[in-house]
């Protein structure tokens, strides 16, 4: 039985009638925006549930519909839905999220006097990322790929009327433009490649799988490395990870839900998604290992030196991709997926927490926070667990994918495993510190009158608490449940005690240094500025990134842009103008015909014939 | 021999496939007695509704006898008389179009003091589909002619309905001066092919025309170009085209609307059926006709091209929003002639899937677009642009719809119209007809500047002080109260206007009039409005629920179109039942 497979296609509808809805009503309905958008995330959610049910069952068939979107003359652009374990995963992760995240936003966004719009672009959202998900071919993908990005751009600049909001919501959609523009090219080598134009992930999957050659390696590298610039973008992956951090001017809900659980995976998914691309091709897949290793090692170096609660957490979510991205080169998709699946549970956690913390203090530097943690008890367990999530301490969730991912590298290669051991060192270390300077110690300047946040974002906190600690049971080191229901392939047991040992100590360690950094009342972070005061500097100017794209791009480009302008206005104006004023002189004439006079439009008529039979006899002359 | 042929005579299993046809007619005889014996306090508008069943029932007639036929053609009275899908497709299109037509009229009809005979508004427009319905049948160019000029005549006493507003009869008159000569162009066209070949069933023209070539070249030559001329001055195709303006202008919206869409389509798929039933293309031995097929065609493109261009290079200047719309059926009419003109080739073959397509695309925006002007020009008192203003304010949703209408006029994505054009320009492409695709993109783009004109207006410009208003459906009770003055107001303006404006009137200086005649009659309507508001529309916008009924199908159908086109396409491409004789 497929049947819930059958009517997926209903779950991304249901937040887009709650979206059209909302639109319809306007600001006035304050408290209906939020029970319209909460249900619409619940009956999505709920759906997504029982697809997911549906494929647990042994040897479920893949489902897959589509019709004729578009037929020019033979060739028939074929749009549809599909319904695979990892699709199904991936509903269920979106639409949890997304339904707790709904739930969470009725507390923190209560005052906010756009909540009606709010909710209505957060179902936006909603939609769209579904429809990414569903989606069967890369063309459909793509437009859902834009319209995610669109409304990440709607919600960083939800607060437009600070500087700051709008900035960086102009800066997250330029950045990622350029990743797009990769998607987008990679589409288009693909449609001229493919045999028939097919764009499915089905057709793909068999022509760069069934290693026919029907493509030339050299194509397949381009493909797959184009497609990894989309995901680049969108994922935040080194060096187009300069938006994410910025985007965290969002709402922090927001934050959760595009910029931590669903949008900035979809770049992990899209690799899932054309994995036999990549597989074909051992340069890119190369490409990707180190891209992802890099971005995981530097991004948490930056979370070292950070102030800024949100910004910290944004950089250890590009990092935590990076570990992504690390294990799909190494060729362990399942892997990658797991930790996508368990990270969108402790990073969401991590936010909503931080929302919430920010929401008690109104600020988002955690040295003027401190001894939060006896105040807001709820928040800080929560949270808690979300940072041993992270930081990789069994039994929670993120130890056990962080297991699978580093267990695959050491068996490939040991440079990268060194690297995955000290980020996650790293990790701990900076969420010892968070943990330590935001809950712990003598009260903050801003912490004095904190209070609890109210139950409608607490219980989502511990909901997803839940969910941070035992969500790595899925796939434990010697089952393998997960990987092999989602490659549909037998996995040999992969449990390596190197492995467990090495990542327990690297979690502790990180831990401990972070407690006796910072610990004991040592409330600054100074004591590392004074001991290594070069490094500390440049991680906390995020190694000058920012500055060089400043330089290297944007001024260097203003300097085109005003030769250009020039061009603009003095040529290519110039022309326009003159096509302007030809156009509206031949209108003019045109006019002169239409006097009101019968008379005329005869002799225009006569005229007309006149002149097609001029122009019949000269062509035949010329011919 | 074609004598023998002619003279079948009538069944009575024809009859039954002729139903749609005759149970209109014999429904428009009935609405006329009952028109006559209904006392004047009854409303109209049951005369109206009583049309629209009928429209409805011989839609639901055609549909089951497509349902049933299966793609088999039927020809009657000696193949003069044909039922194929091509035909029932499109008398389903007419009878939509003319259903929404009786909509509007619902609409506006009962605010318009200047229509004196209000059921006749209704029930004339039976005969005129019956005509439309005739010409998409028609497999003999007598029949043709009857259908075409069952649809013209009656159009002429639609056009004058507003008897009350010289504008309307001044339209009208012109329209049967204009008629006259398209019909004359026609008949003479017709008298030429007939002389040639001895026959009017357009199977035998066929089947003839390759030997009469060797004779009467120069003949048939003249017979098809005076065809195509007096077609095209019925399709209002450029330089053809110039009746249109004054005729819309002139006629009730719902009225212009019929003749924008239903006129037009017929005029136009009755020039596809001609000049692909006599197989001027595909003859076996091409070679021998291939030359005049060849320039026949081309002067079909010829006209296309002229169209689009003086459509869109006109509407630049033009004000006026029911000339405006006039002027954007003349480059439609152009892009609907590219999917005739461009003719068959190995490679393209769709032709018939490309016009239906954007027909039905232009037969939802154009409505629409009406449909949204009678509750504009209403609520402003008159046709003008300005009237727009800052409607997104007035009526969001209203002014949305209309970013629909436009955005599918200009061919721009998420619309109908957008595929429609698509596909005429891939298919033209593909039949290497570059430089009618060139113009096509050229018109395109010329046309976005006073398409996005008017979404200017509605966001951008403030809506000249009328405050207070704001949308509200319509209220009956409301509406009739404030009859009275209206209605007087209404003739007085279109006095005011036309004396002020005159455009239609005085020669010479109409280019000026239609530039400036906004900018007169807007600063006359402050005077006025000044010195008593209730002189002009007040500018509150109400939709009445018939119109807001015809607005909503029309945009929704747009927007489904242009994100879904496929399953539509692969419908009329299933139903593609080539308009050939069957010989």
């Amino acid at each position: 039985m497929d049947f819930f497979a059958k009517i997926a296609w209903i779950i991304p509808l249901v937040p887009l009638i709650s979206f059209l809805v909302l639109m319809t009503l306007g600001r006035g309905f304050r408290k209906a925006g939020v029970w319209i958008g909460s249900i619409g995330a619940l009956g999505a959610f709920v759906l997504s549930l029982l697809v997911l049910t549906e494929r647990l069952k042994p040897h479920a068939v893949d489902y897959s519909y589509n019709f004729s979107w578009i037929s020019i003359g033979e060739y028939s652009l074929r749009i549809g839905f599909e319904i695979t374990n990892l699709t199904a995963l991936m509903l269920v992760v979106v639409t949890l999220v997304g339904l707790l995240v709904n739930i969470y936003s009725a507390g923190y966004m209560a005052s906010d006097e756009r909540i009606t719009v709010f909710y209505s672009y957060v179902s936006l959202f909603t939609f769209s990322m579904l429809g990414l998900v569903l989606s069967d071919n890369l063309l459909s993908f793509y437009l859902f790929w834009e319209l995610v990005g669109v409304c990440s751009f709607l919600l960083v600049g939800f607060w437009y009327a600070r500087p700051a909001a709008r900035a960086a919501a102009k800066k997250a959609f330029i950045v990622t433009r350029i990743g797009d523009a990769g998607l987008l090219l990679a589409i288009l080598v693909l449609f001229w490649n493919m045999p028939g134009h097919a764009l499915d992930f089905t057709m793909i999957e068999s022509v760069f799988g069934g290693q026919g050659g029907v493509i030339t390696s050299g194509i397949t590298t381009l493909i797959a490395l184009l497609l990894f610039l989309g995901a680049v973008g969108k994922s935040g992956q080194f060096p187009l990870h300069v938006w994410l951090p910025d985007a965290m001017e969002g709402p922090t809900p927001i934050s959760a839900l595009i910029h931590a659980a669903t949008m900035v995976a979809a770049g992990v998914f899209l690799i899932a998604r054309t994995f036999p691309i990549f597989e074909a091709s051992p340069a890119a897949m190369e490409t990707v290992a180190y891209v992802g290793a890099f971005t995981a090692i530097f991004a948490a170096v930056i979370a070292l030196a950070q102030n800024d609660l949100k910004r910290i957490l944004a950089y250890s979510t590009i990092s935590q991709l990076g570990y992504m991205m690390l294990a799909l080169g190494l060729g362990a998709m399942t892997g990658a997926i797991f930790h996508l699946f368990t990270h969108a549970f402790f990073k969401a956690l991590l936010f909503l927490a931080a929302g919430s913390v920010i929401h008690a203090v109104h600020t988002g530097d955690i040295r003027e926070m401190g001894g939060i943690g006896s105040r807001m008890r709820i928040t800080a367990w929560t949270f808690a667990i979300g940072a041993l999530a992270l930081a990789g301490i069994p039994p929670l969730s993120g130890f056990w994918s962080k297991d699978a991912i580093l267990t695959a590298a050491l068996t490939q290669n040991p440079l990268l495993f060194t690297v995955g051991l000290l980020t996650g060192f790293c990790t701990a270390l900076y969420m010892t510190r968070l943990f330590v300077l935001v809950f712990l110690g003598k009260s903050g300047s801003a912490a004095a009158h904190a209070k609890e946040s109210p139950r409608v974002m607490t219980i989502p906190l511990i909901m997803l608490a839940v969910f941070a600690a035992v969500a790595g049971f899925v796939d434990l080191p010697w089952s393998g449940w997960l990987s092999t229901w989602l490659s549909d392939e037998v996995i040999t047991p992969h449990a390596s005690i190197v492995v467990i040992v090495l990542s327990i100590a690297a979690g502790v360690l990180g831990i401990g240094t972070g407690w006796l950094l910072y610990g004991r009342g040592k409330t600054t972070s100074r004591s590392i500025a004074n001991w290594m005061p070069g490094l500390v500097k440049v991680a906390e100017r995020k190694f000058y990134i920012d500055e060089l794209y400043e330089i290297l791009f944007v001024k260097s480009l203003r300097v085109v842009g005003i030769c250009l302008a020039a061009i603009d206005t003095y040529i290519i104006g110039g022309v326009v103008k003159l096509t302007g004023a030809a156009a509206s002189a031949a209108g003019r004439l045109g006019l002169r015909l239409q006097n009101g006079q019968v008379q005329t439009y005869g002799v225009a008529a006569v005229l007309g014939v006149v002149a097609i039979a001029l122009v019949v006899i000269g062509r035949r002359m010329l011919s | 021999m074609p004598e023998q042929t002619l003279f079948q005579p009538l069944t009575w299993s024809d009859l039954l496939v002729m139903a749609p046809e005759l149970a209109l007619g014999a429904w428009f005889v009935l609405l006329v007695v009952l028109e006559l014996l209904l006392p004047r306090a009854v409303s109209r508008n049951w005369i109206g509704g009583l049309t629209l069943t009928g429209l409805l029932g011989a839609f639901t007639l055609i549909l089951l006898r497509m349902l049933e036929s299966n793609g088999e053609v039927i020809s009657l009275l000696g193949d003069s008389y044909r039922v194929d899908d091509f035909a029932s497709m499109l008398k389903l299109l007419f009878l939509a179009a003319t259903a929404l037509i009786v909509l509007l009229g619902l609409g506006t009809v009962r605010y318009d003091r200047a229509v004196t005979d209000k059921g006749e508004y209704f029930y004339l427009l039976l005969p005129a589909v019956i005509g439309a319905m005739t010409m998409a049948s028609s497999g003999n160019l007598v029949t043709l002619y009857i259908g075409l000029e069952l649809l013209s005549i009656t159009s002429y006493v639609l056009v004058g309905l507003r008897r009350k507003s010289s504008l309307s009869a001044e339209a009208a008159f012109k329209y049967v001066i204009t008629g006259g000569l398209s019909s004359a162009f026609i008949l003479f066209g017709m008298s030429y092919l007939y002389g040639v070949i001895g026959s009017v069933q357009l199977a035998e023209i066929n089947a003839a025309l390759p030997g009469a070539l060797e004779q009467y070249e120069a003949l048939i030559y003249t017979g098809f170009l005076m065809m195509i001329i007096g077609f095209a001055i019925k399709i209002a195709a450029a330089p053809f085209h110039a009746w249109s303006l004054d005729v819309y202008q002139g006629a009730p919206t719902p009225i212009a609307a019929f003749l924008a869409v239903v006129s037009k389509g017929a005029a136009l798929a009755i020039v596809f059926r001609m000049m692909f039933a006599t197989a001027l293309f595909a003859s076996p031995d091409r070679t021998s006709i291939s030359s005049v097929s060849d320039e026949v065609f081309f002067i079909v493109l010829l006209v296309a091209a002229a169209s689009m261009l003086y459509g869109t290079l006109a509407a630049l200047r033009q004000l006026n929003v029911k000339r405006l719309l006039a002027l954007s059926g003349v480059a439609n009419a152009g892009y609907l002639l590219v999917p005739i003109g461009v003719s068959f080739t190995i490679g393209h073959l769709n032709n018939m899937s490309e016009f239906l397509f954007y027909l039905i695309a232009y037969l939802l925006m154009t409505i629409g677009a009406f449909g949204i002007h009678t509750v504009v020009s209403r609520a402003a008192g008159h046709d003008e642009l300005s009237g727009y203003a800052g409607m997104y304010y007035r009526s969001p949703w209203l002014a949305l719809s209309m970013i629909l209408f436009v955005l599918s006029l200009a061919g721009l994505p998420l619309s109908a119209g957008f595929f429609g054009k698509l596909f005429i320009v891939l298919g033209a492409e593909r039949a290497q007809a570059y430089w009618i695709v060139a113009v096509m993109v050229l018109s395109s783009v010329i046309s976005y500047y006073f398409y996005f004109g008017l979404v200017r207006q509605m966001f951008m410009r403030s809506s000249n002080g009328l405050s207070g208003a704001s949308h509200s459906l319509d209220n009956d009770e409301d509406a009739e109260e404030g009859y009275g003055f209206r209605t007087s107001g209404t003739s007085q303006t279109l006095a005011a206007q036309e004396a002020k404006a005159g455009h239609i009137e005085t020669a010479g200086s109409s280019e000026q009039a239609d530039e400036e005649s906004v900018v007169q009659s807007a600063e006359a309507k402050m005077e006025n409005s000044l010195s008593s508001s209730l002189e002009q529309g007040d500018g509150v916008i109400r939709i009445p629920w018939p119109t807001g009924i015809v607005i909503a199908l029309c945009a929704i159908l747009t927007l489904a179109l242009g994100i879904v086109p496929g399953p539509l396409v692969d419908i009329i491409q299933q139903l593609f039942s080539f308009p050939l004789p069957s010989h």
